[in-house]
C-alpha cells in the first residue's frame, strides 16, 4: 500500500483471494477526508461495492486499456478524482 | 466511518442456504457411494450402464451430488462474479432444495425398483423444483443489462438444464407409463448429451474462465477459446439434437478438448506460484475430460462395459473432482467474507481462508479421491471384490467431505457468524 496526502494506492492485481478485499478494507480504514483509495484489480469487485456502500463510502470504477479494473472510493463524492 | 454491518440479502444469501445445499449434496455421494458398495456385493450390475442400479447411482451422482453442490454454488457465487442477485426468498430456494432432494431418491428408487409410482412422484417433485429454480435464476441471468462473457456462457448453461429436465421428465413419465415415447434410446442420449456436454460442462467452463484466473492466479483463457469454445459446444448440441449425432460427438469432443488443454496451459503459466491444493483436483479434472473428449467420437463403438467406465470417468474423474476443488475454495471464501462483513472486526480477528479447511486436510482428500477415481473406472471389468472396495473408497471421501463442510460451519459460528 502506497500513501500520500490525496491518494492510498492499493495494487492487488496479483493476490490471491481474499487478499484484494482485505487491503481494500484496511486501506477504507485509513481514508481520512479530502484522500481517496486507488484499487487496481484484474476483475471487476461486485462484492466490495456493497460493503463500501454499506460503510457510506462513495466510489466509481473505471477500465484500463490494459484491461484492467480500477476502483477509487473516498468518504465523499468530491474527493474522487475527476 | 461506520463499520462494515454485513451484507443485506439481496447482495448474497446468509451463508447457511448454501451450506444446506452442499450438505444435502454430500449426503447423495455418501448415498450413491453406498449404493454402489451394496449393488456389488450381490451382482455385476454396475458392469451395464442401462442397469436400474446404476441408472440409479447416476442420478444420485448427477442430480443429487453435482446438481445440488452447482445450485447452492450458483446462488453465492453469482452475486460475486455478475454482480447480481438471485431474488427469492430463502423459504422458496429452501423448498426448492427439498424438493430436488425428496424428488432425486424417488426417482432413484423408482429406476432401481422399476416401480411406476415412486418414478411418476419423482418426476412430479424435480418438475417442481424446476420451475422454482427457473425462476430464482431467469431473473438473475436474463435481466442482466451487460451482457459479459460469463452471462452469456451461463445462459446456455441453464438452457441447457431446462432440455435436459424437459427429456428427463418426458423420459420418467415414459417409464411410468403415463405416456408412449417412441425412440426412448435416442431420447435417452440427448438427455444425458444435454446434462453431461451442456448444463455441467458449460456451466464449468463457465466458471473456470472467471475462477481459474482469479484463485489460481494464472493468465486469462486465450481470447479466442473463452470467445469461440462454449458456442462451438453449444452448436454441437444442437446439431446432435438434429439427428447429425456424428458430426455433433466430434465438435462436442473438440471443445472438451479445447478447454481441457487450454485450462492445463494457463495453469502451467501461473502468475504467482503459491502453493494450492485445489489446483491438484483441477488437473486432475481436466487430465479426465481430456481423455473422455479423445473417446467421446467412438464412444457407440465401446462395449457396454466401457461405455460405462467412460460415464464414470466423466463423472468422478472430471465433474467430481472439479466440483471438490472448487467446495474447498468457495466454502472458505463465502465463510471468512460472511465473517468480515458480518462482524466487521479486522482481518486478525478472523481466521484466514486456509484456516477454514486446512491444505494438509486438502491434500489427503485429493489423494484419496485420486484412488478412488482410478480404482472405480475399471470397476465394470473386474471382480466384485475389487468393485466393493473401489465404492467403500468413495464412501470414505464422501463422509471426509461432510465433515469438512462440518467443520466450516463450526468455525464460522465459532467466531461469532450468523448463518
Amino acid at each position: 500500500m502506497i500513501s500520500n496526502d490525496k491518494t492510498i494506492t492499493v495494487d492487488a492485481r496479483n493476490l490471491e483471494p481474499p487478499e484484494p478485499m482485505d487491503r481494500a478494507l484496511a486501506a477504507a480504514g485509513l481514508l481520512r477526508d479530502g484522500q481517496h483509495v486507488r484499487m487496481l484489480l484484474h476483475r471487476e469487485p461486485f462484492p466490495l461495492y456493497s460493503i463500501l456502500a454499506t460503510m457510506g463510502l462513495s466510489y466509481r470504477t473505471q477500465l484500463t486499456p490494459e484491461g484492467d479494473f480500477v476502483i477509487l472510493f473516498a468518504h465523499a463524492p468530491e474527493d474522487l478524482p475527476t | 466511518m461506520q463499520p462494515a454491518t454485513g451484507l443485506s440479502y439481496e447482495q448474497g444469501p446468509p451463508l447457511g442456504l448454501p451450506l444446506e445445499f452442499f450438505r444435502s449434496a454430500a449426503y447423495f455421494l455418501l448415498l450413491a457411494a453406498v449404493a454402489g458398495m451394496l449393488t456389488s456385493l450381490g451382482s455385476d450390475a454396475l458392469a451395464s450402464r442401462w442397469s436400474p442400479a446404476a441408472l440409479a447411482i447416476t442420478h444420485l451422482l448427477t442430480l443429487g451430488f453435482l446438481g445440488l453442490i452447482m445450485l447452492g454454488a450458483l446462488l453465492q457465487m453469482l452475486p460475486v462474479l455478475l454482480g447480481v442477485a438471485v431474488l427469492l426468498r430463502p423459504v422458496w430456494i429452501r423448498t426448492a432444495r427439498y424438493s430436488l432432494s425428496a424428488g432425486t431418491l424417488l426417482l432413484a428408487l423408482g429406476l432401481y425398483f422399476v416401480h411406476t409410482t415412486l418414478l411418476a412422484s419423482g418426476a412430479t417433485l424435480l418438475g417442481f423444483s424446476l420451475l422454482v429454480i427457473l425462476a430464482a435464476f431467469t431473473r438473475a441471468l436474463f435481466s442482466n443489462q451487460a451482457l459479459t462473457l460469463l452471462t452469456r456462457t451461463y445462459q446456455k448453461a441453464w438452457l441447457s438444464l431446462l432440455i435436459t429436465f424437459s427429456l428427463g421428465l418426458t423420459l420418467a413419465g415414459g417409464l411410468a407409463g403415463l405416456w408412449t415415447i417412441s425412440d426412448p434410446i435416442a431420447l435417452t442420449h440427448l438427455h444425458l448429451s444435454w446434462g453431461l456436454a451442456g448444463w455441467t460442462l458449460l456451466l464449468i467452463i463457465g466458471s473456470a474462465y472467471q475462477v481459474i484466473p482469479m484463485l489460481q492466479l494464472t493468465p486469462p483463457y486465450p481470447t479466442r477459446v473463452s470467445q469461440y469454445l462454449t458456442w462451438i459446444l453449444f452448436i454441437g448440441l444442437i446439431i446432435g439434437t438434429l439427428g447429425a449425432t456424428r458430426i455433433a460427438s466430434l465438435v462436442i469432443a473438440m471443445a472438451a478438448l479445447g478447454f481441457a488443454l487450454s485450462t492445463l496451459w494457463i495453469q502451467g503459466r501461473r502468475r504467482r506460484k503459491v502453493n494450492d491444493e485445489t489446483m491438484k483436483f483441477w488437473r486432475l479434472g481436466m487430465v479426465s475430460l481430456a481423455i473422455c473428449a479423445l473417446l467421446i467420437p467412438i464412444a457407440n463403438q465401446l462395449s457396454d462395459p466401457a461405455q460405462t467406465s467412460l460415464g464414470i470417468l466423466f463423472l468422478l474423474g472430471f465433474a467430481s473432482s472439479v466440483v471438490i476443488g472448487m467446495l474447498f475454495k468457495i466454502l472458505p471464501f463465502l465463510a471468512w467474507f460472511h465473517l468480515r462483513t458480518q462482524t466487521g472486526v479486522s482481518a486478525s480477528q478472523i481466521p484466514n481462508m486456509k484456516q477454514f479447511v486446512p491444505d494438509a486436510l486438502q491434500r489427503r482428500h485429493f489423494w484419496l479421491h485420486l484412488l478412488g477415481v482410478v480404482l472405480l473406472v475399471p470397476t465394470p471389468f473386474l471382480p466384485t471384490p475389487f468393485a466393493i472396495f473401489a465404492w467403500g473408497l468413495l464412501t470414505v471421501t464422501a463422509v471426509w467431505l461432510l465433515r469438512r463442510i462440518s467443520e466450516v460451519r463450526q468455525s464460522f459460528l465459532t467466531h461469532g457468524g450468523t448463518l
